[in-house]
């Protein structure tokens, strides 16, 4: 099985992490293809998500390498980041150390993208970010573009899954599943929930949590395609729309004090039995 | 009738009668170019991106206060409210339609934040507007010294601001002055449930009266008289036989203006306000499916257009600020019927965005202005701030503090007490 990861940054240690997990699951990706991360485009998302100082911030940490700077910042992630006493720090570590090839782009959907994936002549490509994928992108691999949501399909689709899950009273998990041209609408392949979701300590946490577990679902299922032991299933409630879009701060809140409580509910069954 | 030269005269004479405001005010040649550069910087560096708005930058209270600040500086000693301040020619005369329904929102802001000023202001304005009725019940359209001829649309305004003041006071000579009202516009009502002829807008009939009809519903369940309620669902159902399957609503009619989202969202609202009171559920899922499909546009370009054609092509690259803050209303309302959090979340962020551009320095006048366009040179009300816009964005705060003030109550309320 070839595979081909796209992720939305060199930096993405969702990317590092997936790419580190199918090489030992014996998938070693056959390329991988990032958006650049300093183009003009990606600071102002960053200015629009984060404000000026948090994009400054970026912006300092992708120009100036430290080596001192080896923190993870998702725990649940150093696992698969680790390299020797250091960490990967970037999918060009990852990339120099399992010895797979690694091309930037301004433009996943762009032509000359798909030109460069037709190259590696991909059977699979997994993606873990960046921009809505459409033709003729989506057609490139044999068997289709995997992507691990962070939450249950088709009962959440869109942004902030794991948010609008607990307000919703949704189950949290992940759902592996193919991308078609609709937002998370493609048939899937495998639904986990999160054993232990309620004991996240908070939102971060939890998607970090989520973040983890889909990255291993991942390979899973990719071992799974490749022994011919899975197959897909069109989503039901697709007239219905389960779309949904990023999260207000306020209703966050309001999200992480229902995990809090959700929490204690979970601690006192423990503590009484 | 109107011929294409007469209008483009009546344009220019607008604008050189504007212009020669500023002639004689020199001095606000400043927060003109002031506004001018700041809307135009913000326009070129502005990034729509996913989470454009989705954080609270500025506090609702403040800006809240703000905005109604705006509508006590508007409000001339007699207590009719100017229709707007022209960065050009300073404030209009006072308005009664806008008076009429901005006395709703003084009494909320009254009651969400104590402020005893706001009621006097309410009281004021309804005074004045008790002076301005006809004999006939009907209020005239147009601002103050103007024509003055009767109208239907700004009867049913006015009325809605009657039915709130007799509400909180219990005058039974506000009330009398409502039915008088209420009578009136029954009279002026088709058979099939909508107005036309001398006292609609340009003697057309238009879908945007449904706020007509929601007065009307509204003055039923103060006076407990069954025909207005009757009246008012007639329009509703006239208006509902507008709804396209594609969530468009035909028939706002307006001549030498495009479908601005501010008559848009005044479909809506009329509707959606009175299918609540007359529990009518065919009303309010025709008015959620539109509305939904408004939102879906929001979410996805992180702006909705200030005027669209038909089936909501074409849009203008322009905010109208009012139909943002009445679409804000409307998911609200949603939300408290479907229990929806898309919708809240839609308008908390709409809701950021408009506080956003809401001046928070400067001289009276400016200082807590809605402007009209987004840009505040596009075509809507240009130069402006309109007190409409002022009424509509402190509605959807007041909305908001509601709504997320009871939210977080039961969130609260439902954790476990750790002892």
């Amino acid at each position: 099985m070839r595979v081909v990861v796209l992720t939305s940054s060199v930096y993405s240690e969702t990317a590092c992490a997936m790419c580190v997990n199918l090489a030992q699951t014996g998938y070693l990706p056959v390329g991988a293809l990032a958006l650049r991360s300093l183009n003009r485009k990606t600071l102002l998302r960053k200015v629009g998500q984060w404000g000026f100082s948090g994009a400054a911030g970026y912006a300092r940490a992708k120009l100036i390498q430290s080596n001192g700077q080896s923190r993870v910042r998702n725990p649940y992630l150093e696992l698969f980041l680790k390299n020797g006493s250091e960490v990967f720090r970037s999918l060009r570590e990852v990339a120099a150390a399992h010895r797979f090839p690694i091309m930037t782009c301004a433009n996943q959907n762009s032509a000359q993208t798909a030109a460069q994936l037709k190259k590696w002549s991909p059977d699979l490509i997994v993606f873990t970010g960046g921009n809505i994928l459409r033709r003729p992108l989506l057609d490139v691999p044999r068997v289709g573009v995997l992507n691990a949501h962070l939450g249950l399909l088709p009962e959440v689709r869109g942004m902030s899954s794991p948010e609008w899950s607990i307000l919703n009273d949704v189950p949290v998990g992940v759902t592996i599943h193919y991308i078609d041209e609709g937002i998370d609408s493609g048939p899937v392949l495998q639904q986990c929930e999160l054993p232990g979701a309620t004991d996240s300590e908070s939102l971060d946490d939890l998607r970090n949590r989520l973040i983890a577990f889909g990255i291993e679902r991942m390979a899973d299922v990719v071992a799974a395609l490749d022994r011919g032991t899975i197959f897909p299933r069109p989503q039901s409630d697709l007239d219905k729309d389960n779309q949904f879009f990023v999260m207000h701060e306020r209703l966050q809140k309001l999200a992480a004090q229902r995990l809090r409580k959700e929490r204690i509910y979970s601690l006192a069954g423990t503590v009484h039995g | 009738m109107t011929s294409p030269a007469n209008h483009v005269a009546k344009r220019f004479a607008k604008v050189f009668a504007e212009a020669g405001g500023l002639l004689s005010h020199p001095l606000r040649v400043g927060p003109l170019l002031g506004k001018l550069a700041s809307d135009g910087m913000r326009v070129s560096f502005e990034q729509r991106h996913l989470y454009s708005y989705a954080k609270t930058t500025r506090d609702s209270q403040e800006t809240l206060n703000l905005l109604v600040r705006w509508i006590l500086d508007a409000q001339c000693p007699d207590g009719g409210i100017a229709a707007y301040y022209s960065l050009l020619s300073g404030y209009s005369k006072a308005y009664p339609e806008v008076t009429g329904y901005i006395i709703p929102t003084l009494y909320d802001f009254a009651h969400a934040s104590g402020d005893r000023v706001a009621i006097a202001a309410a009281q004021r304005a309804t005074a004045w507007l008790l002076s301005l009725q006809m004999p006939s019940g009907t209020f005239p359209g147009g601002l103050q010294g103007s024509e003055g001829k009767p109208s239907v649309f700004n009867t049913g305004q006015i009325l809605q601001g009657l039915v709130c003041a007799y509400s909180e006071t219990k005058q039974s000579e506000i009330l009398q002055s409502a039915i008088l009202a209420g009578e009136w516009l029954i009279q002026q009502q088709r058979a099939d449930g909508c107005w036309s002829g001398a006292g609609a807008y340009q003697n057309e009939v238009h879908t945007y009266y449904s706020m007509v009809a929601w007065a009307l519903a509204q003055l039923s369940r103060c006076s407990g008289d069954d025909r207005y309620a009757t009246a008012a669902e007639r329009n509703i159902t006239w208006v509902l036989s507008r709804f396209r399957p594609s969530g468009w609503i035909d028939g706002i009619n307006l001549r030498e203006h495009p479908n601005y989202l501010h008559f848009m969202a005044y479909i809506l609202q009329g509707v959606l306000e009175c299918a609540i009171l007359r529990h009518r559920r065919d009303a309010m899922d025709a008015v959620a499916k539109s509305a939904w499909i408004l939102l879906r546009k929001f979410e996805t370009n992180k702006s909705l257009c200030g005027a669209y054609d038909e089936d909501f092509k074409h849009g203008r690259r322009f905010a109208c600020l009012t139909g943002n803050a009445q679409m804000s209303c409307v998911w609200m309302r949603l939300f408290e019927l479907s229990n929806d959090l898309r919708y809240l979340n839609a308008a908390l962020k709409m809701n950021e965005m408009l506080k956003q551009l809401i001046p928070a320095k400067g001289s009276r006048g400016i200082v807590g202005g809605v402007s009209g366009s987004y840009p505040i040179w596009e075509r809507y009300q240009p130069l402006r701030h309109i007190s409409w816009g002022c009424k509509f964005v402190a509605d959807a705060l007041l909305t908001e503090d509601r709504l997320m003030r009871s939210l977080e109550a039961r969130e609260v309320e439902a954790v476990p007490c750790a002892s």
